[in-house]
């Protein structure tokens, strides 16, 4: 008889296969891993293609497509799983988009057409731009280089308590229910209808799958676990489910319904969600620990969706339970690319936290990470709203946090590089007409100022027409009001809060200071001098000196320093912008820093810059300083820097932090690790993405990926199997690694 | 007055100069200069220039300044004040029993600055460590260490001399002296091969007559001393690092 053990161990072997695998299908996947698994070779889909454009849109383009994408998805049963289903492919391919596209795209004429055909960074048809231009904006996201949130989707988080109550036959009642009450958004209906039934379609294919695979099995082992699958998934087809195992079904399901429409990733507090469930199943005796984990174990591997752990109730109550711990267990029997974040709070049981920073140790794949509820609930507050709704305000996206079922915050896909920005406001300061900083400043303001506007321009366009361009059908199926009224949740919601997150914020805070310390205190050099450094790009000897004084300068995150100093300011200005911004029907732009993957393409977009970067060098990530930043103390320095940046209205500016502690577990690390933790949460940090490597063996992995197919770095707050990151984002997480503590 | 050190460094976020997290100020200048010394840059009292041809990048401004790192002055003269407010930066961080160590160069060198800053950071209730070859005698000073780390290399006092250049006849009698304080003190020996390796069952002989000794230590070998020592145009012999470091440990054993 196997051990949930052995399996576990077989199943990671099969895992990095499929990583492999997907690395051939796909390319570099500079992306989350996101549990997909490699496409059978025959499999094609024919999109069915509504818009002159060549693309597809709306209630029926979604629907249709999306029941061409998930029939097209062959059942994944595997005999050593308790659960089965996985998703391959999603609807974005076959809209052409760069930012995403898989390799086997190139094959496909028409998708490498609508790619090509589009201009714009992603080079997508995403958005139905016939219907909905935006060209009067497009010249001013170009100069502040925005990323305009316009063609988004997803970004918000489910409320899995809706699902979970009703079954896929209960969604099904309430569609048909409210398409009779609401008779005017027949087309509405007819397309959640349409998607449900098709994800009913994929369950009902799996029960087929395991039939088939019961007829020929003969091993007893093997046909007790296929049957009590069987069951399960008869049992949930329609029905809404009873058990544990069942519950981790349906959600396994709706998680690849929902990954194939638009890869959301939001899941939910997933102790307290379940916990009912397991409790149930203990009293009854059809549940152990042990098959519990398991469970556990196979959801977290058929997708590394993002759930929270730990943390309070509305009144301060710790939400930790004995589930809690399972959950930590069956990640670490996992031990792959995992996104669970902890909760932490003064009240919440101690000994859980300490036990995820083990984790963090033994394991050494980049989970857990942690948020902190004080600084991220009291910011929330600050936008108006009553501590429960900013409490149910959880870490459910990569790096943001939403209200399940209630908001449409747009997070993550709604950007400004600052450092574009700045260097706008560097190129128009006349320097032969008494230049300054505070000139500069002024100017930096004037141009961040309008790049607010012209954002939130774009985040008012979005949401006015995403319901016609990309309705939200699947995650309709669990938000508030949507199937009640008829809407899509970007119409609906009832909290608009829109994150706009700034990127790049080292670059402009170091090039500032660098500036001040070098031109106005030390009168090294001149305006005009650095003007002719930046265009020549630091050329020659002496451009490479001038470039080392200015990139030596007092940067942000040395403690104290001018960079400091400077990131403060911009970050205050930013924060004032981006809040004081007038928006329409009840919706709030709020503010944050966590940018990330596009820290590469957004510095091909800038030229060199006075903190010693050269020309279409990356940015700096998220709210972390330029690398190599301070030569000891980065993870003190970095902590005590980055805490005094929050933007303090409910969305983070993460401490993002690779290291080698050189120090294990047991002489002391832990310790140190929880001290840092707290303390950087005492000062006000809202989220830390944290990275314990063995230095040795991510400067070997880097080298030679395939040596570590298995190794996870958690790249910001996705966590990805480095192996299958491009050599150039292999380089980013490289240069922010920090030498010992 | 102001109370003035030669530092060489303050090191944040240390984890290996004692418990917690901790700051590290290295002082400059020391008695002993030990063969395999791994801040070679630290021996010396007054300030020396550290070069790194690698870095240069040949623009002959150095009078102006060198920013590529290849010129580095290590040395600079800071007061007690100015050294807290740095150490001040991390004060979140030393909850538990994390703090400062006041490391080398050897503090006791320069009696007045630690004792200074030790005093300073009593008073602000951080948790005080020192790192002392213990050849020189402070007992002011050690009585306001919360921990004293304190190395015995070498037993044989012959042997003392040749690879550190002193006789450890005051190291051992301070040891003694040391122990009848009641402040608790780690005793360390750097594991060499070949040198200080075999000394190890004499010195923990030693050790286990001490009361107030809380463990013995034996901190493995490291060649980082070796480009320091270079740049500072000094020839340092590399050593092998210890591979039978479980089995001494079982000696160290108190």
């Amino acid at each position: 008889m196997l051990t949930y053990e052995e399996r576990l161990k077989q199943l990671r072997k099969t895992k990095i296969e499929h990583t492999l695998k997907k690395r051939e299908q796909q390319g570099y996947m500079d992306i989350d891993d996101f549990g997909t698994v490699p496409l059978p070779d025959d499999y094609e889909v024919q999109p069915w293609y509504n818009s002159p454009n060549g693309s597809f849109y709306g209630f029926d383009g979604m629907s249709e497509n999306f029941c061409r994408v998930i029939k097209a998805h062959p059942p994944y049963v595997d005999p050593l799983e308790m659960l089965c289903g996985r998703w391959r492919d999603m609807l974005v391919n076959y809209r052409g988009d760069k930012h995403y596209a898989p390799k086997w795209q190139e094959k496909n004429k028409h998708i490498r057409k609508l790619t090509e055909e589009e201009k714009n960074d992603v080079g997508s048809k995403r958005w139905d731009e016939a219907r909905f231009p935006y060209d009067h904006l497009k010249p001013y996201q170009e100069k502040y280089n925005i990323t305009s949130g316009i063609d988004g989707d997803a970004h918000m988080a489910c409320d899995y308590s809706i699902g979970l109550r009703l079954g896929f036959g209960g969604l099904l009642e309430k569609i048909r229910k409210y398409r009779e009450i609401n008779k005017d958004k027949k087309d509405f209906y007819d397309a959640e209808e349409k998607c449900l039934l098709a994800i009913v379609d994929f369950v009902q294919r799996h029960i087929d799958k395991i039939k088939e695979l019961l007829r020929e099995e003969t091993r007893p082992e093997i046909k007790a676990n296929l049957e009590k699958m069987l069951e399960v998934n008869q049992n949930i087809k329609w029905n809404p489910p009873k058990t544990f195992h069942e519950a981790c079904q349906w959600v396994a399901y709706f998680n690849c319904a929902s990954r194939i429409y638009t890869r959301d990733g939001a899941g939910f507090q997933l102790d307290v969600l379940l916990y009912d469930y397991y409790e149930n199943d203990v009293k009854n005796g059809i549940l152990d620990d042990e098959t519990a984990k398991f469970l556990i174990a196979n959801l977290l591997l058929i997708d590394p969706h993002y759930y929270q752990v730990s943390g309070v109730d509305e009144n301060d109550n710790d939400l930790t339970n004995h589930l809690s711990y399972l959950i930590l267990e069956a990640a670490h029997s996992l031990n792959i690319a995992v996104n669970l974040t902890v909760r932490v709070h003064k009240n919440c049981d101690q000994a859980f936290l300490r036990k995820a920073v083990e984790y963090l140790f033994t394991d050494r794949n980049g989970w857990p990470r942690f948020c902190n509820d004080e600084a991220l609930t009291k910011g929330y507050m600050r936008n108006g709203y009553d501590k429960k709704t900013a409490r149910q305000r959880i870490a459910v996206g990569c790096n943001w946090m939403a209200v399940p079922g209630r908001e449409c915050p747009m997070n993550d896909t709604v950007k400004i590089n600052i450092a574009k920005v700045f260097e706008v406001a560097m190129q128009e300061m006349d320097k032969k007409d008494n230049p300054s900083t505070e000139k500069l400043f002024q100017l930096f303001e004037k141009h961040l100022k309008k790049a607010v506007e012209i954002t939130a321009a774009g985040v008012n366009l979005h949401l006015d027409h995403q319901w016609e361009v990309t309705p939200e059908l699947i995650m309709n199926l669990m938000m508030h009001n949507t199937i009640e009224k008829g809407l899509d949740i970007t119409q609906c919601a009832e909290l608009f809060t829109v994150g706009v997150d700034g990127a790049g914020l080292a670059i402009a805070a170091d090039s500032f200071a660098a500036l001040e310390q070098r031109i106005e205190r030390e009168k090294r050099i001149t305006w005009e001098e650095i003007d002719k450094h930046l265009e020549n790009n630091f050329e020659g000897v002496e451009g490479e000196r001038v470039r080392q004084m200015m990139l030596s300068s007092e940067r942000y995150c040395q403690g104290n320093s001018l960079g400091d100093k400077w990131a403060r300011r911009i970050n205050e200005l930013f924060c004032k912008l981006i809040v004081e911004q007038e928006m329409p029907k009840g919706r709030k732009l709020i503010p944050g820093w966590f940018s990330w993957s596009r820290t590469i393409e957004y510095g091909s977009k800038v030229g060199a810059t006075p903190n010693g970067r050269k020309k279409g060098e990356p940015i700096s990530h998220g709210a972390n300083p330029y690398p190599g930043f301070r030569k000891d103390g980065a993870v003190t320095a970095m902590s005590t820097g980055i805490a005094a940046i929050q933007c303090g209205y409910g969305n983070p500016a993460p401490l993002q932090l690779e290291f080698d502690p050189k120090i294990s577990a047991e002489e002391g690390g832990i310790e140190r690790v929880l001290n840092l933790i707290k303390t950087h949460f005492e000062l006000g940090g809202t989220l830390i993405n944290i990275n314990v490597l063995d230095e040795k063996k991510l400067m070997e992995a880097h080298k030679n990926p395939d040596l570590y197919p298995d190794l996870v770095v958690r790249v910001t707050g996705f966590t990805a199997y480095f192996a299958t990151l491009s050599p150039e984002f292999r380089q980013l997480v490289i240069d922010r690694f920090v030498r010992g503590f | 007055m102001c109370v003035k050190g030669m530092i060489t460094d303050i090191q944040h976020a240390s984890i290996h100069d004692g418990p917690g997290i901790r700051t590290t100020v290295f002082l400059k200048g020391c008695p002993l200069h030990c063969v395999w010394c791994h801040n070679p840059e630290c021996i010396a009292f007054e300030p020396q220039l550290l070069w790194y041809p690698e870095k240069c990048i040949g623009c002959g401004k150095c009078e102006e300044g060198c920013f590529s790192g290849a010129k580095v002055i290590c040395g600079k003269e800071m007061t007690v004040e100015e050294v807290f407010e740095e150490i001040m930066l991390d004060k979140p961080y030393y909850t538990g029993n994390g703090g400062v160590t006041v490391s080398g160069g050897e503090p006791l060198a320069q009696p007045e600055f630690t004792l200074a800053l030790l005093k300073k950071c009593r008073e602000n209730h951080i948790h005080t460590a020192i790192e002392t070859c213990l050849y020189i005698y402070h007992e002011e000073i050690f009585k306001h260490c919360d921990l004293i780390m304190a190395d015995l290399k070498i037993w044989d006092e012959e042997k003392h001399k040749q690879y550190t250049g002193v006789s450890n006849k005051s190291i051992i009698e301070n040891f003694k002296k040391l122990d009848k304080l009641n402040i608790p003190f780690i005793m360390r020996t750097p594991v060499i091969e070949g040198i200080t390796d075999v000394e190890v069952k004499e010195i923990s002989r030693f050790a286990k007559t001490l009361k107030n000794i809380q463990k013995y230590e034996l901190l493995p070998y490291h060649p980082l001393g070796i480009t320091k020592a270079r740049a500072l145009g000094i020839q340092q012999e590399r050593f092998k690092e210890i591979t039978n470091m479980e089995a001494l440990k079982r000696y160290a054993d108190l």
